[in-house]
C-alpha cells in the first residue's frame, strides 16, 4: 500500500545521501575525465582528510572548524603527492591505463594499511558539531542532512563556474576533450592534471568530513563511498561527463536513482 | 583466523592481543610456549578464511585453532575436520557452527542464545510494546530475524512483527530502514546487527526522532564512539564481559592487559584470552594421561570427558568463574544478562539465561 510518509521520507533520504554520492562522482569524475586515470586511491584521501581533522582537533586541540580547514589541506596535498610521485612518472615513461589503476589500487590497499598501523583500527570520532533534528509533518532531517545538501551542491556548481567561466576552467576542458589538440594550443597538461587532483581532492575531502561529523574516522572508511561514487560517474556517462553543461543533468539522474533504490 | 584488515579490523586487533597475552602468561608462567600465526579472513570473507586456514594446516602445521565470525566459520569445518584441527570460535558463532566434530563455541550462540530474554525483558518492562521491528544483516543472527523473534515474540507480547529489515554489514547509512520502521508504526525495534553498525543504527533512529525502545544482542565500544550520547538509550542482552567483575582469573587479566597494552580488554578479547587457557588445560590433561599433547584428537577428547572450565566470565570476589561446553551440540554456557548503557558504560538490568525452543521463553529472564 503507498504511504506518502515513507514515500516523502525515502524521497529526503535519497536527496540526502544522493547529493553526498554526487558530490563523490563530481570529485573523482573531474581527474578521471582529465586523466584518464581510474584514480582508485581517492578513498585514502577520503580517509586521511578526515583523520587530519580528528587528529587536529583532537592531539593539536584546534577549534572544529579549523580542525576541518587541516584535513582539506592535508586530502589536497595527498592528491598532489600521489599525481607528482606516483602517476606523473609513469605516465612519462608510458604507463598503460592498466597499469595507473593498478598502482592507484596499490596505493588504497598500502594506505589503507598504513593507516591503520599508524592510528590503529579504533574508531576516531569528530565531536562538536550541534546536531539538531527538524521535523516537517511526519517528516525528519537533521541540520547535518541540511548542511550536506548545501555544501554539496554549492560545491557541485562552483565546479560546473569553474569550468565554464575560467581560464584555467577552459583549459580542463580542453584538455578533457582533447588532449593533443589542447597541448598543440599551448596548454601544458602536466599543470592541468595537478590542477584537477588539487580540484578532486579539496571535493572528496569535503564529502569526508562532512561524513565525519556524523559518525567516526576509520582506516577503511573511503572504499564504500568511492565505489559508489564510480558508479555515480558512470551513470553520468564518462564520455558526457567531459561536457560540464551537462553534468548537472547527469548528478540529478543520479538523484532519482538513488531515490529509487531508497524505496 | 580473526579479521585483522577491512572493516571488522578492531575485533582482529582485541582477540590476538587476547591470545597473545594468554600465551605470553603460559610462557611466563612455566608452561609451553604457544606460537600464535594469524590467518586474515579480511572481515568476513569466505575465500581468504578457506585459504588462510589452509595454509595455516599445511604450512604451519597448526594442532589448534582460533576462529572468528559466521561465514568464515562455517567455511573452514570440512578443513578443521579432514585434518583433526581442534577449533574453537568465541566471536561469531551460530546455528550452523553446531555439533560439529572439532568445532566448539566458547561464548553463546551469537543473538540466538540471549534473544529469548532480551524479548522477554522487553514484553516485561514495556507492556505498550506490541509492534516490533526486527533489523538484522544476513551474515550473522540470520537465525533470529527468521525463525525465532516471529516465534516468540507473539507468545511473548500478544503482539507482532511489523517490519523485518536486512542491511548490509558494514552500512552507515540506515536512512530506508528508519523510514520504513517508522511507517510500519513499530513500538520497538529489535536488532541482531552487530559492530559499528549498531552505533550508526542507534543514533540516526534517535536523530530521526524515534523514541521507542531499541533492543540488541551487542554491545562495543567502537559502536559507543559511533553513537555518542544516544546510545545511552541502548538496551542489550548478550554475555557480557564485565571488567570490573571481582573474579580472580577476571582480575589479574585485566590487570595483564592494562599493563600490556595499556587499556582494559574488550569483551571479545576476553574469549580468545580464556581459549588459550582452555587448550593449555586440555594439553596438561592429556600429558597427565601419558597422551601425546600435540595430537588434536587427544586433546578434543579430554575436553570431552571433562567439558568443565575455568573462566573470566561469573565467579566472584572468592570464585573463580566456570563455563561448561555442551557435549551435544558444542555450545557453551556462560552468564548471560540484559544491560542499559550509562554515559556510554554498560550496567546490569536483569539476568537472563538461555532456553530451549522447546521450553517457555519467558522462562529466559531471571531477573
Amino acid at each position: 500500500m503507498f504511504s506518502f510518509q515513507l514515500f516523502s521520507q525515502l524521497l529526503v533520504s535519497g536527496i540526502v545521501i544522493g547529493s553526498s554520492y554526487a558530490l563523490l562522482s563530481v570529485s573523482f569524475g573531474v581527474i578521471y575525465a582529465t586523466t584518464r586515470i581510474f584514480h582508485f586511491a581517492h578513498a585514502i584521501a577520503y580517509t586521511v582528510a578526515s583523520y587530519a581533522s580528528v587528529t587536529a582537533l583532537a592531539k593539536a586541540g584546534l577549534p572544529l572548524w579549523l580542525a576541518l580547514m587541516v584535513g582539506l589541506v592535508v586530502a589536497v596535498a595527498l592528491g598532489i603527492l600521489i599525481e607528482l610521485a606516483a602517476y606523473r612518472p609513469m605516465r612519462r615513461r608510458g604507463a598503460s591505463t592498466l597499469a595507473l589503476f593498478l598502482t592507484s589500487l596499490g596505493l588504497t590497499i598500502a594506505g589503507s594499511n598504513l593507516i591503520q598501523i599508524v592510528f590503529g583500527p579504533e574508531n576516531k570520532p569528530l565531536p562538536g558539531f550541534p546536531m539538531k533534528t527538524f521535523a516537517v509533518g511526519a517528516v525528519t532531517f537533521t541540520n547535518l542532512h541540511l548542511l550536506t545538501v548545501i555544501v554539496s551542491w554549492v560545491c557541485i556548481f562552483g565546479v560546473v563556474v569553474f569550468l565554464k567561466k575560467t581560464k584555467y576552467g577552459k583549459a580542463t576542458r580542453a584538455a578533457q576533450s582533447n588532449q593533443q589538440m589542447a597541448m598543440a594550443v599551448g596548454i601544458e597538461m602536466d599543470g592541468v592534471s595537478l590542477l584537477v587532483f588539487m580540484l578532486g581532492s579539496v571535493l572528496v575531502g569535503v564529502s569526508a568530513l562532512l561524513f565525519t561529523l556524523g559518525g567516526v574516522a576509520s582506516p577503511n572508511m573511503g572504499l564504500s563511498p568511492i565505489l559508489i561514487g564510480f558508479i555515480g560517474v558512470f551513470l553520468g556517462d564518462r564520455e558526457r561527463f567531459r561536457r560540464s553543461a551537462r553534468r548537472l543533468r547527469a548528478r540529478s539522474g543520479y538523484l532519482v536513482v538513488r531515490s529509487v533504490a531508497e524505496w | 583466523m580473526l579479521a585483522m584488515t577491512g572493516q571488522g579490523s578492531f575485533f582482529g586487533k582485541v582477540m590476538s592481543r587476547g591470545a597473545q597475552l594468554a600465551a605470553k602468561q603460559i610462557k611466563e608462567n612455566g608452561g609451553p610456549e604457544f606460537v600464535i600465526t594469524i590467518a586474515d579472513h579480511e572481515s568476513g570473507l569466505v575465500p581468504p578464511a578457506v585459504t588462510g586456514v589452509r595454509r595455516l594446516i599445511t604450512q604451519n602445521k597448526i594442532k589448534t585453532l582460533q576462529t572468528s565470525y559466521g561465514a568464515p566459520s562455517e567455511a573452514i569445518i570440512p578443513l578443521v575436520q579432514d585434518n583433526k584441527v581442534l577449533t574453537f570460535n568465541g566471536g561469531g558463532s551460530s546455528p550452523g557452527q553446531l555439533s560439529k566434530d572439532y568445532l566448539w563455541m566458547t561464548r553463546m550462540l551469537f543473538a540466538y542464545d540471549p534473544t529469548d530474554g532480551a524479548l522477554t525483558w522487553l514484553a516485561k518492562n514495556q507492556p505498550n510494546v506490541k509492534k516490533l521491528a526486527v533489523v538484522g544483516t544476513n551474515e550473522n543472527g540470520v537465525e533470529v530475524w527468521k525463525e525465532k523473534a516471529p516465534r516468540i515474540w507473539p507468545q511473548l507480547s500478544g503482539g507482532s512483527i511489523v517490519a523485518t529489515e536486512i542491511h548490509d554489514v558494514g552500512a552507515t547509512d540506515f536512512a530506508a530502514v528508519i523510514a520504513r520502521v517508522k511507517a510500519a508504526g513499530a513500538d520497538a525495534v529489535f536488532t541482531v546487527s552487530f559492530g559499528d553498525d549498531l552505533g550508526y543504527m542507534v543514533k540516526q533512529f534517535r536523530e530521526a526522532n524515534y523514541e521507542g525502545p531499541i533492543v540488541g544482542i551487542e554491545f562495543t565500544d567502537q559502536a559507543a564512539k559511533v553513537a555518542g550520547a544516544t546510545y545511552d538509550t541502548y538496551v542489550f542482552a548478550t554475555d557480557y564481559f564485565d571488567v570490573e567483575s571481582k573474579n580472580p582469573f577476571t582480575a589479574q587479566f585485566v590487570e595483564a592487559h592494562i599493563a600490556e597494552y595499556g587499556e582494559p580488554p574488550e569483551y571479545y578479547g576476553s574469549n580468545y584470552y580464556e581459549q588459550v587457557f582452555v587448550i593449555w588445560e586440555l594439553m596438561r590433561r592429556v600429558i597427565a594421561n601419558g597422551g601425546d599433547p600435540q595430537d588434536s584428537a587427544q586433546l578434543q577428547q579430554a575436553l570431552i570427558d571433562k567439558p568443565e572450565f575455568y573462566s573470566v566470565y561469573g565467579g566472584d570476589e572468592g570464585t573463580v568463574g566456570t563455563m561448561s561446553f555442551d557435549l551435544n551440540d558444542h555450545s557453551i554456557s556462560k552468564p548471560m544478562g540484559v544491560f542499559g548503557v550509562k554515559g556510554g558504560k554498560p550496567y546490569l538490568l536483569a539476568p537472563i539465561k538461555k532456553v530451549s525452543a522447546s521450553d517457555d521463553p519467558a522462562s529466559a529472564l531471571l531477573g
